[in-house]
């Protein structure tokens, strides 16, 4: 008999991409007893996701279809709606904005965050306090951020309003102004969540073992060849979780621009609260425009385990 | 097998817990227990609501106890979260105070009790014509007006005179040179205030400048046609951009809310402000930096060839919804809110106008609120914004673009011209 090693199975299953194969997949799934009571125990929790969140998807994307007008009756109306979506100017500039926030935003975190992640990732006195008040901002709750930054940027009493207007940066009505307000609403965005990355960042260096890097500096690397050809691909996996978790909250962002902005700032998903809870009339517009966030938030998840996932398991 | 059967029963037994709750929910909500009634309303700074909770709760106890739910300052806000309850099922809030904007639309879509056979029009002969017809839709009525509300120039009397004005400009031309001459005179960081943020409020005083220059949002005769598109209308709209850009007032103006442009005037830090009687009621409770004898009110000037000037009909009624289960309770409670002894409490302790036609006759109210008789002598000179089932989609056209009028993003006469074809669109859509 010819010794095994240890987690190498001595015969290859059978291949279970086939439909025959899934066939066999399943039904030995369910004979075992142990592994019925396993979906047993599972149900419960399926139950509530199917009725909390996939119901909800699907009778929106069904909504979508048809001509709303809340407590009306409804009419058939095929995708005129997503046309109407695509061509309406409101549309037009809040996907505008949402992306500009998206990229910008998403971009300063991962560069800051990074940063400050290799900075923790050092020994220093002090250590575990640093990383600890890092952590500050984004204990707060956005919408009691936005309030606060709001308040700061107030003309009366808004502490950067009067830096703004002294150091000759901006002397116009930063609240009043879309595009000051996106700007502000992306630094407050980046105030917010760096730490979120540089601790998601910092963990995923923390991992990389350090006779890599020993044995970089042992070859010649220089700081910066470290940190592009050893810190870099290793910590990889968390940097895509990182981006992912990032873009995809940026890309739906809503408390923060409504709070902050009142109104004067729009994202795809303000476009859909305007649509769906303030107007009567536009209801399937907003609609239409959640599903295009749902779809679109797929798309830029599987984007990023396609381009970016594959790599690590080379 | 035991640690099995047990793993099995106990999960169970935790799904079947975790559903319980849900069944409980799904009933619509019930209010309290029996006899607690849930009254909803903003932040109300005089203290007169308190005290009139208070005052019901003691007469009426054992029997019926009112719970007040505070709700966001910001009608939109306020406006939204009822809607969010509406729709999922009525919600427990049982007696509502509401914005006059709101019994159309609600009435609408069937969310408030149709009160028709409680208010009988014996009853609603007591009260202002006006607040009584914003609450009629379709021939019902739906609401009971609590206090009514106007728009009012007010002016610091004291910096005036100092200046050398007896009287309150009549028209902007004169609020403008009164005002450049008083913060040249007293050094007031602010000339005029009001409010011009993209939210009702702003539709609100786009409204007064149209109006007080001569123009019309809906046609007198037919109010299904919509006549912004005017050259007085832009006239309006000219107005309001000028106080930016004559300097009087701030351009922060285009954030200003009711809070901001109170805080300013009560801080003793504007000369003149276009605001609710509220802020009366304010300087009466002491909570501000200036006294009752500094303060004025007037009605709002005219511009260019208007010769009234016109306030905007505000005003909070009383709802009661249509998912509650103490209708009874509720309407004692209303009944209670809309007499004229709570009136009158309110017109003495927060300045608020009453709704109710005798009590403009009241020596004492008259005395200690001089908004009061003031909106007597306005009567005419109040307008209701266009009533509409669809309102809410006509104030988002109107805020936005007064707003970016206002900002000066866009010409008066492209604002005006743009709004008539949404506008009638919106009305359109209405009553079909």
């Amino acid at each position: 008999m010819a010794e095994t090693v240890t987690g190498v199975e001595a015969e290859p299953r059978p291949s279970r991409a086939t439909p025959g194969g899934m066939l066999r997949a399943l039904r030995s799934e369910f004979t075992d007893r142990d592994r019925r009571l396993a979906y047993y125990l599972v149900s419960p929790a399926v139950i509530i996701i199917l009725l909390i969140a996939v119901f909800p998807i699907l009778y929106a994307i069904l909504l979508s279809f048809q001509d709303v007008i809340p407590n009306q009756p409804t009419t058939w109306a095929g995708i005129q709606n997503y046309i109407d979506l695509f061509v309406d100017p409101d549309f037009h500039k809040a996907l505008v904005y949402t992306t500009i926030f998206t990229v910008v935003s998403v971009g300063i975190e991962v560069v800051v965050g990074m940063a400050i992640a290799l900075a923790l990732n050092r020994v220093f006195p002090g250590r575990g306090v640093a990383r600890a008040t890092t952590l500050a901002p984004w204990a707060l709750p956005p919408a009691v951020a936005a309030i606060m930054w709001r308040l700061m940027f107030q003309d009366q009493i808004g502490i950067m309003s009067y830096l703004a207007r002294t150091l000759h940066v901006y002397s116009g009505t930063i609240l009043g102004s879309e595009n000051a307000l996106l700007v502000v609403a992306i630094l407050v965005d980046a105030w917010k969540t760096t730490p979120f990355m540089a601790l998601l960042l910092l963990a995923g260096m923390q991992v990389i073992p350090g006779d890599v890097y020993e044995a970089a500096k042992i070859d010649g690397a220089t700081t910066a060849q470290q940190f592009w050809r050893v810190t870099l691909p290793l910590v990889k996996p968390a940097l895509l979780v990182a981006l992912l978790f990032r873009t995809l909250d940026a890309w739906r962002v809503y408390d923060l621009f409504w709070v902050m902005g009142l109104r004067q700032l729009q994202s795809v998903s303000v476009f859909v609260y305007n649509g769906v809870r303030i107007s009567q009339l536009d209801f399937s517009l907003g609609n239409a425009a959640a599903v295009f966030v749902f779809l679109s938030s797929i798309a830029i998840a599987f984007f990023f385990f396609k381009v970016l996932g594959t790599r690590t398991t080379e | 097998m035991k640690r099995r059967d047990f793993l099995k029963l106990s999960g169970a037994g935790i799904a079947g817990a975790a559903l319980l709750p849900a069944c409980g929910g799904f009933s619509g909500g019930e209010s309290g227990s029996s006899g607690q009634l849930i009254f909803s309303h903003g932040p109300e700074e005089s203290g007169a609501l308190e005290s009139l909770i208070k005052q019901f709760n003691e007469e009426n106890k054992g029997k019926i106890e009112v719970q007040w739910r505070q709700m966001p300052a910001d009608t939109g806000t306020y406006f939204d979260q009822l809607r969010t309850q509406f729709d999922a099922g009525g919600g427990d809030i049982d007696v509502i105070s509401g914005d006059v904007i709101w019994p159309v639309q609600f009435g609408f879509s069937g969310y408030i009790e149709d009160l028709s056979d409680r208010f009988t029009e014996d009853m609603q002969a007591d009260f202002l014509p006006g607040p009584i017809e914003a609450n009629v839709y379709q021939g019902k009525i739906y609401g009971v007006p609590w206090f009514t509300d106007a728009g009012m120039l007010y002016y610091r009397k004291d910096l005036l005179e100092k200046s050398g004005f007896k009287s309150p400009p009549a028209t902007y031309d004169e609020l403008f040179s009164m005002a450049k001459k008083v913060q040249s005179d007293s050094g007031t960081k602010f000339g005029f205030v009001y409010q011009g943020a993209k939210y009702e409020g702003g539709v609100c005083n786009g409204c007064e400048y149209i109006w007080g220059a001569g123009g019309l949002i809906q046609d007198q005769e037919d109010p299904n046609k919509i006549v912004i598109d005017s050259p007085e209308a832009a006239t309006g709209l000219e107005t309001e951009r000028s106080t930016v850009e004559d300097g009087i007032t701030p351009e922060a103006i285009i954030t200003y809310t009711e809070p901001e442009s109170d805080t300013a005037f009560r801080n003793g830090d504007a000369v003149f402000m276009r605001n609710w009687p509220y802020v009366y009621g304010i300087v009466l409770g002491g909570d501000a930096k200036i006294k009752t004898d500094q303060v004025g009110v007037a009605p709002l000037p005219t511009s260019g060839s208007g010769d009234i000037g016109y306030s905007t009909l505000g005003g909070w009624n009383l709802f009661i919804n249509a998912a509650s289960d103490l209708k009874d309770q509720a309407w004692e409670f209303v009944k209670f809110m809309a007499s004229p002894e709570a009136a009158k409490l309110r017109a003495l302790k927060g300045a608020y106008l009453p709704p109710l036609k005798a009590l403009y006759e009241d020596a004492e109210i008259a005395k200690a609120a001089p908004v009061v008789p003031l909106a007597k002598q306005l009567a005419d000179q109040i307008r209701p914004r266009p009533p509409s089932p669809f309102y809410s989609d006509m104030s988002l056209e109107m805020q936005e673009i007064f707003n970016t009028a206002l900002k000066g993003e866009v010409s008066p006469d492209e604002a005006v011209s743009g709004l008539q074809g949404t506008l009638q669109g919106i009305i359109d859509k209405g009553t079909q």
